[in-house]
């Protein structure tokens, strides 16, 4: 029995020859593993490493280095909360601790007892300006509020038959999707909706000076 | 390479060009500590502990680790900003560091202490509480890691990356959570693993043969050569109490450079086995097989020996091992052509390879070849520290390599091993073959070729007719790759020993028993051994004998060259030398061998056979101490 | 795409912006695009490509700023063998999505860009290295490069010239270090992100082993305009010595937080109070980020200075990657340097000891002082780790800006270090939230 699909094995065995030194394959090998098994098991990286006839200690050397490569279950929908400054400044750190009531879980990593969710707080992601910000199933959700928070979780719920927020056609070439990439992602509820004048997300007192 | 005059604290200083910084301050004296550095790795700058003032330069410290030195430069090491620079690295070095030196094995030996007494603030700012990490952990059966002494300097990963070619090694996770870790906690199995610990230059990496046994300056030690196989890289034995403890690399540039295999530093504890056989034992006379023998004399014992041997002719058959030392050679030549004449002879371990072409290379030759071409050998196994020698040819001096081996090898780990897969036996064919091949049209250098017998698939003869016939072609250089210690140093003294046993009626069995056991004919069995083993009940005599620890003499390496074993254990009576048990049985077999003591042995040996020429010189002094480097006073 | 925040129609990256559809190869060409890379492959050499730009002064925008040209010439002109050009789209500094705003608008900017670098420096090459979490600027390049092969525009014999020309994708994977570009190297090497120590430079030895220049994506997104326009004409605009436009993204408390050009030499009151709509009602400036959180803050006093690059410089801080992050004085510095000492101590890679420890070390400090636990040890401490990362203790970038975060904000806030530290109260009156 082996961690992943032969198919899969064969496409990784074909990686290293579209790159100058067949080390640059590792990561895109393990891209294709942790979207075949959700996160990266010893098995499955030390078949990594077999299939690019590498040493397994080297491929879990480069899985633990960068934060994208999971080693964990992280839920089908992984919440990545910007919680850095400017994000901060516009009350990310009062829409983690909401978000952890949203998806039922007490800290970050922790997947919900649905299996559906789990979340991090992570390190800017680069789109200051629609602060605050975060990223779930491959897409850039903007100018976060808790009632935009609960209806990302809402429709991630119940796909069928929760209304997707301000499902606008897609203008830009974000619907030119690709199979690899999003396949059996739900629609953006963001992207292509001209977003309302910005709120401040409400500020929480707290009691300890 | 023309060479570079530059000043540092002061000294006018003349170092060929491309010398680093750090190396050049070593010439004068001047210590600038380090712990990523280590000059057998490629310089990485990651410690940061060697910054520097220099000028022409920017206005900050540099490091000394990685920058070549250059003309008219002016390095100063002990400037306010460089002595300011080093102590803030070393504060933080030890901000997390456990200071359990009280039950370090390093603590004595180790560069954090003394870098810290010697360029550290003399106070310590550092408040608790410090980072954790679960300890101790075995990366093996010999080796011990403790993470949170760890300095993270990345010796150990790199010498497994780029001198062994293997990553089960690594580091895990990053920044101050990252740690050493072996592949998914799966114990390592490299024969090359043992480096780490002497790399290592505080006590995260740790031998765990030798674990709390001993503080380091409760030990002696001896630089002597290991006696593992035909390699010969040179060691440092570390006793205490009579007790072989430690077994540490010591570098010799023209053979082994630093390192030895795992073989060679964890294979000693029979030293120590409290089993060790102290006294020679007899079977009476008349007594049946199978009944007790007796403490004896030497004299009863080697009497009863030389009774049981004598005269036997080819009904005799001597085992020898492979660390057969050549003064023992030596004396077993003048038995076989005095009173054990005709007797057949088996060495333990040994190719079938015959005497060296003349003109055979020198693996420091290794070093400059740009094609090398290894056949018929596992050389992994068969010669280590040969093996980590063509790796460093071919990753750090860009050689290109062809392997001729049925099996796949530790050297295809280079995605560019040109490795030719040969049917059994066909190796000479192959070889014929590789005359044509592209890589040896235009070598551009230097052709080695390296060779062994297969472990006796391949027609030796046939096969060094071969390579011969291939060097002529490509103006390449022979090496046979002889694996047993000195079997070299043996055939220079006409001790083949590639007879086969079978059939013999009387077996001296100088070392462990034959490799494929004692024959079923023999019926009369002296042994000289350390350790009891199975088989031995049938022994008349047995007769206790000295290990590499405890033994005089030399050993002729694959290449040539002689040195001298230098025992760290006193023996203590009855034990006796091996030439001295040699000489004693010739007088009981009638020869006389009057040598007073081994030097006498080792300058007839010399005039004798022009390749121990070196014997005949006396061992050279030990090596002296390096100097003590001089450090600044503290910030 | 969201909804564009920031510059459109601006004088030279943005030139384009407002137009529907400018991410594909139809619209973009249809105004001008690939014009540049048409010319450069049909009729120029590659030194009047790198002369040009040198008239121009293009500098690196990835924070750098090292004069482009001149980076393209350090690359050996008769190495034998492939050259690359790499692109660095791993923007990650806090404070700056600029990069993320080229691409998404105008990714072929950014494929014109890279070729005409590949061909100036003699390569056939371009890698963007971008990152991962940029998954729609990714698809649109992937997409991008997809319509440039099949118009020829890329490919074996662009626009029929005879010198081949391709891009190509790399995806990173989580690490801030990666926008280090020997990090960057190492990881498209396919290897743990950790700088390398240089001498040997990129353009000697840089990926896979091979000469290589690594440059920024709004750097590559700036040169087809020169090539189309003339490097005078970009030379006109900025100042003496800082010349051209350039992106900043302003975010934090603002009014319209956003991606803007700018000619370089406004002020950053010109961008904070005008471009940016100024503070939230109420509100006073107090602190600002004037080029990435790694650039030393200047206090609200200190809002006339100009971006001038040279000018900054003499502040002993930077223009950086253009991030601009403005707070207000709600907020506490003390908390927000906390929160960025985390920052860089996690993306800390490890490998030199100052950056590695001494990142943590700040963050266990600031966790006392958050706490109300601190004392003038603690300021003590701070002090000492400010300095240990700096002044060339570090093997790159990455630690000096976490001691700049810690010296600058106790240099210019020093009052509030000490509420905390020695009278455990905050002058925001905010609460002291764990930072």
């Amino acid at each position: 029995m082996t961690a992943l699909s032969a198919h899969l094995i064969d496409e990784i065995k074909a990686l290293p020859a579209r790159y100058p030194q067949p080390r640059s394959a590792v990561m895109p090998a393990l891209d294709l593993a942790q979207e075949e098994l959700g996160y990266l098991t010893p098995e499955a990286m030390t078949e990594v490493a077999t299939a690019l006839q590498l040493d397994a200690g080297y491929v879990e050397g480069v899985a633990t280095f960068y934060t994208l490569f999971h080693l964990e279950p992280i839920g089908k929908h992984r919440f990545y909360m910007c919680t850095n400054l400017s994000c901060t400044l516009r009350g990310a750190e009062e829409l983690v601790e909401h978000l952890r009531g949203a998806i039922g879980v007490h800290e970050a990593g922790d997947v919900s007892k649905d299996g559906l969710f789990s979340y991090e707080e992570v390190e800017c992601m680069g789109a200051c300006e629609y602060a605050p910000m975060c990223r779930v199933d491959h897409r850039y959700h903007y100018d976060l509020t808790a009632e935009k928070i609960d209806g990302l979780v809402a429709e991630r719920r119940a796909p069928a038959s929760a209304p997707v927020q301000a499902s606008a056609p897609h203008p830009s070439p974000a619907h030119k999707r690709d199979e690899d990439v999003t396949s059996g992602l739900l629609p953006d509820g963001e992207r292509g909706a001209s977003s309302p004048p910005k709120k401040r997300a409400p500020r929480k007192k707290k009691a300890d000076g | 390479m023309p060479d570079i005059n530059l000043t540092i604290d002061g000294h006018k200083i003349t170092v060929p060009a491309g010398t680093l910084i750090v190396e050049a301050a070593k010439t004068v004296g001047i210590e600038i500590p380090v712990f990523c550095y280590h000059h057998k790795l490629d310089p990485v700058g990651a410690c940061r502990l060697c910054l520097v003032d220099f000028s022409p330069g920017p206005p900050r410290p540099q490091t000394a680790c990685t920058t070549p030195v250059a003309e008219g430069m002016v390095v100063r090491t002990q400037s306010a900003m460089a002595v300011q620079a080093r102590a803030d690295i070393l504060e933080f070095e030890l901000v997390n560091h456990p200071l359990d030196c009280p039950v370090c094995d390093k603590g004595g030996e180790c560069p954090l202490q003394d870098f810290t007494f010697r360029h550290g603030y003399p106070t310590s700012r550092i408040d608790g509480p410090r980072l954790h990490f679960k300890k101790p952990i075995p990366l093996s059966d010999n080796i011990a890691l403790d993470r949170e002494r760890c300095v993270l300097c990345y010796r150990c990963t790199r010498y497994y990356d780029e001198i062994a070619w293997e990553q089960e090694l690594t580091v895990g996770q990053r920044g101050v959570q990252s740690f050493i870790t072996s592949q998914f906690d799966r114990p390592l199995q490299s024969n090359f693993s043992g480096n780490i610990i002497d790399l290592c230059p505080v006590g995260a990496l740790t031998s765990r043969v030798w674990r709390f046994e001993s503080r380091p300056w409760d030990m002696s030690h001896t630089e002597s050569v290991c006696s593992k196989c035909a390699v010969g890289c040179n060691t440092t034995m570390w006793q205490r109490r009579g007790q072989l403890v430690r077994i540490t690399s010591r570098e010799n540039d023209d053979i082994d450079e630093g390192w030895i295999c795992d073989r060679g530093r964890f294979d000693y504890t029979d030293v120590n086995d409290p089993a060790r056989l102290r006294t020679p034992t007899v079977r009476g006379a008349g007594r049946a097989q199978g009944a007790e023998r007796q403490k004896s004399t030497w004299a009863d014992a080697l009497a009863a020996t030389a009774t049981g041997i004598k005269g036997k002719g080819a009904k005799l058959g001597v085992s020898l091992p492979a660390d057969l030392t050549n003064e023992e050679a030596f004396l077993f030549r003048r038995l076989l052509d005095g009173p054990l004449r005709g007797a057949k002879v088996k060495m333990h371990g040994r190719t079938a390879l015959a005497e060296p072409p003349a003109d055979s290379m020198r693996i420091r030759d290794i070093d400059d070849a740009r094609v090398i071409i290894i056949v018929a050998s596992d050389t992994e196994n068969d010669v280590p520290i040969v093996n980590l020698r063509v790796k460093k040819a071919v990753s750090k001096r860009g050689a290109r390599l062809i392997v001729v081996h049925p099996d796949g090898v530790d050297l295809d780990r280079n995605p560019h091993t040109v490795h030719i897969r040969n049917a059994k036996g066909s190796a000479a064919a192959e070889v014929r073959k590789l005359a044509a091949h592209e890589l040896l049209q235009n070598p551009g250098g230097p052709v080695a070729i390296l060779y062994g017998d297969g472990h006796g698939s391949e027609d030796a003869v046939e096969l060094a007719a071969a390579c011969a016939e291939l060097a002529g072609k490509a103006g390449g250089k022979l090496m046979p790759l002889y694996r047993a210690t000195n079997e070299r140093g043996a055939l220079a003294l006409g001790v083949a020993g590639w007879d086969a046993l079978d059939g013999v009626e009387a077996l001296l069995s100088w070392g462990p028993p034959p490799t494929a056991g004692i024959p079923a004919s023999v019926r009369f069995l002296a042994a000289w051994d350390h350790l009891p083993r199975d088989g031995y009940d049938q022994a008349a005599v047995l007769l206790p004998a000295t290990t590499f620890a405890e033994r005089q003499g030399s050993y002729t390496n694959l290449e040539g060259t002689v040195q001298f074993l230098r025992p760290p254990v006193v023996i203590n009576a009855p034990l006796k030398e091996a030439w001295e048990v040699l000489t004693e049985l010739g007088a009981a077999l009638g020869l006389e061998l009057d040598y007073p003591g081994i030097f006498p042995i080792q300058r007839e040996a010399a005039a004798k056979t022009p390749a121990l020429a070196a014997l005949a010189q006396a061992p050279s002094p030990e090596p002296e101490p390096g100097p003590v480097l001089v450090g600044p006073a503290h910030p | 795409m969201a909804e564009q925040r920031g510059t459109v129609g601006g004088p030279v990256l943005t030139e384009w912006f407002a137009k529907a559809d400018l991410h594909t190869l139809d619209v973009y060409e249809s105004l001008g695009g690939y014009s540049a890379l048409r010319k450069v492959v049909t009729t120029m050499t590659a030194q009047q490509v790198i002369d040009e730009v040198k008239i121009s002064g293009l500098r690196g925008r990835g924070g750098a700023d090292f004069p482009t040209a001149m980076k393209w010439s350090f690359v050996p002109k008769d190495h034998p063998g492939p050259k690359y050009i790499v692109v660095n789209a791993d923007e990650s500094e806090p404070g700056s999505a600029k990069d993320r705003y080229l691409m998404e608008n105008s990714p072929h900017a950014l494929i014109e860009g890279a070729a005409i670098a590949s061909f100036a420096i003699g390569g056939h090459q371009a890698w963007i290295y971008i990152r991962g979490e940029y998954d729609l600027p990714y698809e649109m390049l992937r997409d991008a490069i997809a319509e440039a092969h099949a118009k020829g525009y890329l490919g074996d014999h662009p626009f029929g010239a005879d010198h081949a020309l391709d891009v190509r994708l790399y995806r990173g994977h989580g690490a801030y270090i990666c926008g280090e570009e020997t990090a960057l190297l190492e990881s498209l090497e396919g290897k743990r992100a950790q700088p390398r120590s240089r001498p040997p430079f990129p353009a000697v030895k840089g990926a896979w082993g091979l000469p290589t220049a690594v440059n920024n994506v709004e750097t590559l997104s700036t040169v087809p305009w020169i090539i189309r326009h003339g490097g005078a004409e970009y030379a006109s605009r900025g100042t003496e010595k800082a010349k051209g436009t350039r992106m900043v993204t302003v975010s934090g408390d603002v009014k319209k937080p956003g991606n803007y050009e700018i000619e370089i030499g406004v002020t950053y009151r010109d961008i904070i109070e005008g471009l940016a709509g100024g503070m939230l009602p109420g509100r006073k400036l107090k602190v600002f980020w004037p080029g990435g959180s790694s650039a030393k803050v200047l206090p609200a006093s200190m809002l006339d200075t100009s971006t001038d690059l040279d000018g900054l410089k003499a502040l002993g801080t930077m223009g950086g990657s253009g991030g601009i992050i403005v707070m207000d004085d709600s907020h506490c510095v003390v908390k927000a340097a906390a929160r960025l000492l985390r920052f860089y101590a996690f993306e800390s890679c490890g490998k030199c000891t100052p950056c590695r420890v001494g990142g943590n070390w700040a963050v266990r400090t600031y966790d006392r002082i958050m706490a109300n636990e601190g004392s003038q040890l603690e300021l003590g401490i701070l002090e000492r780790v400010s300095d240990g990362l700096q002044n060339g203790r570090c093997l790159c970038g990455l630690g000096d800006a976490a001691g700049w975060v810690i010296e600058s904000t106790m240099r210019h806030f020093h009052d509030e270090y000490e509420d905390h530290c020695l009278r455990h109260t905050c002058n925001v009156g905010r609460a002291l939230a764990h930072a």
